[in-house]
């Protein structure tokens, strides 16, 4: 028998394996070599949490790659990841269904002025499917020797009584539906580690977690927005005429239209993928107020928009799948009180959990990339004291550059939160004279309002979670809990008639004899939108068994 | 005080195909498209193993993983070290690849065999466990096949172990319901067909398993006699993308349409089915008009080149090969142009001059029967059989082994069968595999048929491996297609093309015997055709005398359970419900109650059925069992409530002419296999359906 005692200890773990953390990790390999370093992750393999639209700014992946392989360029996965450079940079405004308005002159102008909406441009970046960079990423970061180990749910985090964190516990494992052992339960494990990497993406259970055990705190709420994004196999003529190098991005209908609404902050956006594939997605902000909206009714509608509809109408759908995207910005980067520290001793938050999405270039990847940098180079500088990490890891983020660029747009996606898109994105061009307004937490935006623009058929759910090929084992307890059921039956239904069962992109809720219950678990995408857009707050979202959840390979 | 060997299997994910998969030219599915996993059923193994270990208490015993394969293979030993395993052992060599079942359980034992003599110190109270099939292959074959080679006992089909004074029992799965056995000997093969409580990995174990030296053996390590393509008893001759399965897959959200569906099916008038279909009757050489119309089977090339050969030949009237001489063939090039290589002619003229039948002998059919008849599989056979034999103008001979089965002679002679081979002795009460095997072996040693066909029940999938490898024969499992052609140049006359789904049912391939005295194949239940019996037909009774003695079982049979009542399902519906029923009193009241219903309302025979999740968390009884493990099915329609759809149970009612699902999850596979579904809950659906059904029953339909 294996007795493992040591092995659950190691020097640096780092938890989620996307973009960040790998980055951090193969990066701390390239600095030295002889570090023990643990990633974990709790999909069933590289890449299958991982869902972005995605524009990659060049910047930060080129310095990671080009420290540990100088000749990465030649490489058939560079050639076959990287393949995708923007070329024809396509913003749009939709003012109905069927006519597009360009514009890209507005944009440049911008730019030449040096106004903010000058970053939403995107020439000469790459267009990726983040799935396949980081699988891509996680098979450097092997051969870099790091261990990356998928298949485990960390569900919290111990922090001492200083607020540094001694461990990681896993989740238990073998529980049935009510939570008696099974013959095969297993009692998750507590790793213990010197240094604590948080990359867990979006609203990070652990990152969470330790926000709040470690009291760091957010100069204003953290704000989402929900990414629906659909895959299409599409005929060679099309994709030919959309190019390889096109990426579209569109504002307007059907989330925006001036004064008669609906007024939603969002988008439209379409990329190419892999050869005759192209990627459709809808992006809204999560303070949406319509009790009835679904995202997906607006990429539904979006489909329907004679442009796009040009492009993928008689293709297949061949991936599809949702989450979120933070996007106060600057202003929600959580820090610790005193240090300012994005982090705190021994623990640093990476990439989406920190934050790190320039809402005017509407991009994050790069940063996440760059934050696992950053971290990897102040493990290596606090080796002798490891509390000293967060507080190095928040000088590297400023000198580096990243914090600089977070700080110049703070303010847009805020003043859109407080005044709504079409006071609001002209006012934020203000930027740094803009004080820092106050923002509702998205949950609270919920009014018993409707979304006039709802296409009238109901969005296949179905199809939808089947091709997120979304799994995990039935008999588990579920994932999903309603803190106060009353709160759903006496103040919700009457209100807003139980929105959770609209909104949910996998019809995990439903209402069975009157009562709203997350019914099927194992429909979940893990994309978390209930737990911030639930009107009460009362739902909240934790790890399942590990190797369970969507399976995304090309989104 | 008991060691383990886990047999374990990389395969391609056949439940994750996605858009990119298939060949653009040819429609067929790339296995090397898919992803790479661990056969799930040898997880189920290890589990079993795990739980075997813990039942003993033993902290001496060891789990040894062993597999087969690429070196990428190396990821399912490290899956099986980060949950169970002590060592691991890959089996890696190039002379390894491309081996039938054969050449894949014979190094697989003596990988065993070193193991013991290695690992376990020559220890042999070892137990070897591994999945019932692979996903892949879905054969069943090499577990019994590796049993034989060993000669030791073999397990089929099991779904738990009970450890009881110092010895295993393990419960099985059998036709119509379950048993206890216990192997007589060790090491026991033991193939798992259901154990699903997975070792969770542990964060230390699957560290400790990337750190673990996997032991490396190649086939000379091992001293494999028989490997790769040259050791193997089949070849593959053909794979190709199966027939439009003419399910339409078509989701329905209301539930008011599902009563249109069930009018419609039920009127519907003998559709086609999944069958076998007889294609033009195949004659001997040397009784054709011309001994140059030949239509070879092959690849396209050369059928392509075959045609044109044979269409020249036709024109120079020349029906006698031995006239093709150097100068005949010069002709023959010129008037082809360049589409026939010099080379290529010569020895399809070779080829041409071969008239006799590669094989001789009989065409059997290994009868299996069931409290005290005659199982319709087996009759299916006959049918196939007859037709075959005819082809080959040959007789059919079939053989019953049992305490006493004379009683079954009359009518398998009316069904079809020429001789009755009988072999009766006690210890042929029930089946233990080892006996059979030794008297079927016996028998076909003696009489030497030219082909011998098994149903794919549980017992024939065990006892087929076993005596195929006694002698040294190929064989093909789970066919659903059998005739008699001639294959390519090499002249092979009047031989047994066997026609079978792989990969899930994704891809199909037809498999050619060789190397072998007789060619063996399984058949799927349901998919031939018996013919009609003849009270008129004679056949002889032959008594084949054995010798066996209690040295000769291998196997206690503790208990059995066996169909206490029978479901009756050559009825138009069958409702079955699976685990999605959750208890006995919802099964009762939603497929009991829509049984009820259908048959008022449509004045139709309606059964009862459930999957084998179903059975086994005793929601119904095991006679009811729909699919492979259970009885396969062919109604007009058949409703599935609950059921997930795995590939055994798919394979069960691929014969249904329309089949509606009702699922909870969107994923699972049998949405994709059937013709309407819902997603939702049972719970939900069936009750609106029935009281659908009830309101317009005085509607005329």
């Amino acid at each position: 028998m294996i007795s493992g005692n040591d092995l659950n200890r190691t020097s640096v773990l780092v938890v989620g394996a996307g973009p960040a953390g790998l980055a951090a990790a193969i990066q701390l390999k390239a600095l030295k070599s002889n570090v023990d370093v643990v990633v974990i992750d709790k999909a069933p393999a590289a890449g299958n949490h991982n869902l972005s639209g995605a524009v990659l700014e060049p910047r930060w992946i080129h310095e990671l790659l080009d420290a540990i392989d100088s000749e990465w360029r030649e490489t058939d996965r560079a050639k076959k990841v990287l393949q995708n450079v923007v070329s024809h940079d396509d913003i749009k405004f939709m003012p109905c269904g069927k006519m597009t308005v360009s514009m890209l002159p507005i944009i440049k102008l911008a730019k030449l002025f040096r106004l903010n909406f000058g970053q939403m441009l995107h020439t000469d970046d790459y267009v990726v499917s983040i799935s396949e960079l980081t699988a891509w990423l996680n098979e450097m970061a092997e051969k870099a020797g790091v261990e990356v180990l998928h298949g485990f749910s960390a569900e919290d985090i111990i922090v001492d009584e200083n607020g540094a964190a001694t461990g990681v516990k896993l989740v238990d494992q073998g529980l049935d539906r009510e939570g008696n052992k099974q013959q095969n339960y297993q009692p998750g494990e507590v790793i213990e580690a010197d240094f604590f990497v948080l990359a867990e993406g979006c609203c990070g259970l652990l990152s969470e977690k330790f926000i709040e055990k470690a009291g760091l705190k957010r100069q204003s709420p953290q704000l989402y927005s929900v990414g629906i994004k659909e895959l299409f196999s599409v005929s060679e003529q099309q994709f030919e005429e959309f190019t390889s190098g096109r990426v579209v991005h569109a504002m307007g209908w059907p989330i925006w239209r001036p004064v008669i609404g609906p007024n939603m902050f969002g988008g439209g956006i379409m990329y190419p993928g892999d050869k005759n594939h192209i990627c459709v997605g809808m992006i809204v902000g999560a303070d949406w107020k319509y009790c009835d909206f679904n995202p997906q009714d607006a990429l539904t509608r979006f489909k329907e928009h004679k442009f796009v509809q040009k492009f993928i109408e008689g293709g297949t759908l061949a991936e599809a799948g949702a989450k979120m995207i933070p996007e106060g910005g600057w202003y929600a980067i959580p820090r610790d009180p005193q240090s300012n520290a994005v982090g705190k001793h021994n623990v640093m938050i990476l990439g989406d959990s920190a934050g790190f999405v320039n809402m005017l270039k509407i991009k994050g990847l790069h940063n996440a990339i760059g934050s696992g940098i950053q971290a990897a180079e102040a493990i290596v500088d606090s080796f002798d004291n490891s509390n000293a990490a967060a507080g190095r890891y928040t000088e590297l983020l400023e000198k580096c550059g990243i914090m600089a660029e977070m700080h110049s747009a703070a303010n847009f996606r805020h003043s859109v939160a407080r005044f709504g898109p079409l006071v609001g994105m002209p006012v934020s061009v203000l930027g740094g004279l803009l004080p820092r307004w106050n923002v509702e937490p998205d949950f609270e935006a919920m009014q018993q309002r409707k979304y006039v623009l709802n296409p009238g058929t109901d969005y296949d759910k179905d199809t939808f979670t089947a091709m997120a090929q979304t799994m995990h084992r039935e008999e588990e307890p579920s994932h999903l809990s309603i803190l106060d059921e009353s709160i759903c039956l006496d103040k919700c239904t009457p209100t807003f008639g139980r929105p959770c069962i609209t909104f949910c992109p996998a019809g995990v809720y439903e209402t069975i004899q009157d009562e709203v219950t997350p019914a099927n678990p194992s429909n979940c995408v893990h994309c978390k939108t209930c737990q911030i857009k639930c009107p009460y707050d009362n739902i909240r979202w934790t790890v399942p068994e590990g190797g369970e959840g969507p399976r995304y390979g090309r989104m | 005080m008991s060691n383990y060997i886990v047999l374990v299997k990389q395969v391609p994910d056949v439940s994750r195909i996605t858009d990119n998969a298939f060949d653009p030219e040819t429609g067929t599915l790339l296995r090397t498209r898919l992803a790479a996993v661990i056969n799930e059923l040898d997880t189920h193994a290890l589990a079993l193993a795990n739980r075997m270990r813990q039942l003993e208490n033993d902290p001496n015993g060891q789990i040894v993983c062993l597999t087969m394969g690429p070196p990428q293979s190396a990821e399912v030993l490290r899956y099986s070290l980060a949950r169970a395993a002590d060592k691991a052992v890959l089996l890696t060599d190039r002379k390894l690849g491309g081996a039938d079942t054969w050449a894949t359980a014979n190094p697989l034992a003596k990988g065993i065999e070193k193991i013991i003599a290695e690992t376990f110190n020559g220890d042999r109270d070892c137990y070897i466990l591994s999945g019932m099939q692979s996903v892949d292959g879905d054969t069943a074959q090499v577990p019994p096949q590796i049993a034989q080679h060993l000669e030791v006992p073999c397990v089929t089909y099991a779904t738990g172990a009970n450890y009881n004074n110092g010895e295993f029992q393990f419960s099985r799965i059998v036709t119509g319901g379950t048993e206890v056995v216990r192997p007589l000997s060790r090491p026991a093969v033991i193939t798992v067909a259901d154990y699903d409580w997975p070792v969770y990995p542990s964060f230390a174990r699957t560290r400790q398993a990337l750190r673990t030296e996997l032991i490396e053996w190649t086939a000379d390590d091992i001293k494999a006699t028989q490997t790769g393509i040259k050791g193997s008893k089949t070849r593959v001759t053909r794979v190709f993308p199966p027939g439009k399965t003419n399910r339409k897959c078509q989701q329905i959200d209301d539930v008011e349409k599902i009563q249109e569906i069930i009018t419609d099916a039920l009127e519907q008038q003998g559709s086609e089915k999944d069958q076998d279909q007889a294609e033009a009757k195949y004659v001997l050489p040397k009784l054709r008009e011309s001994l140059c119309d030949r239509s070879f089977e092959g690849n396209e090339k050369e059928l392509h080149d075959y045609q044109l050969l044979c269409s020249i030949l036709k024109d120079m009237s020349i029906k006698d090969p031995e006239q093709i001489d150097d100068d005949v063939q010069a002709r023959i090039l010129e008037k082809a142009g360049k589409k026939i290589h010099k080379n290529a002619l010569k020895s399809m003229v070779e080829g041409l001059k071969k008239a006799e039948p590669s094989y001789n002998g009989q065409v059997w059919v290994i009868a299996e029967y069931q409290n005290g008849k005659i199982i319709d599989a087996t009759y299916e056979l006959l049918g196939k059989a007859r037709e075959l034999a005819d082809s080959l103008n040959e007789q059919v001979g079939v053989v019953v082994a049992g305490k006493s089965v004379s009683e079954y002679s009359t009518q398998l002679i009316q069904a079809g069968a020429d001789s009755v081979y009988l072999i009766e002795h006690p210890l042929l009460e029930q089946f233990d595999p080892a006996a059979y095997r030794t008297v079927v072996a016996d028998v076909m040693e003696k009489y030497k048929p030219q082909i011998i066909l098994l149903a794919a029940t549980t017992q024939g999938r065990t006892l087929g491996p076993m005596v195929s490898y006694k002698l040294d024969c190929g064989l093909t499992a789970d066919c659903t297609g059998l005739s008699i052609a001639d294959s390519s140049r090499k002249g092979e006359i009047g031989i047994l093309f066997q026609t079978r789904p792989a990969l899930g049912g994704n891809v199909m391939a037809t498999i050619l015997t060789k190397d072998s005295m007789s060619q063996m194949a399984t058949a799927r239940p349901g998919v031939m055709q018996p013919i009609v019996p003849d009270p008129s037909r004679k056949g002889e009774v032959i008594n084949h005398k054995v010798e066996l003695g209690e040295k000769d079982l291998s196997m206690e049979h503790i208990f059995a359970e066996r169909k206490s009542e029978e479901a009756e399902f050559n009825v138009e519906v069958i409702i079955a419900g699976g685990k999605g029923m959750q208890n006995r009193d919802n099964y009762e009241r939603l497929v009991g109650g829509l049984c009820d219903t259908i048959r008022q309302r449509f004045d139709v025979s309606v059964e009862r059925g459930g999957s084998r999740a179903a059975v086994e968390a005793g929601i119904i009884e095991r006679p009811y069992q729909v699919g492979q493990t259970g009885t396969a099915v062919g109604p007009k329609l058949y409703l599935a409530m609950g059921i997930s759809g795995a590939i055994q149970h798919m394979i069960g009612v691929q014969n249904s002419n329309t089949i509606v699902a009702i699922n909870t999850d969107p994923n699972a596979p049998i949405l994709k296999q059937c013709d309407y579904y819902i997603v939702g809950n049972v719970e939900d659906i069936v009750p609106k359906l029935m009281k659908l059904l009830t309101e317009k029953s005085g509607v005329s339909r």
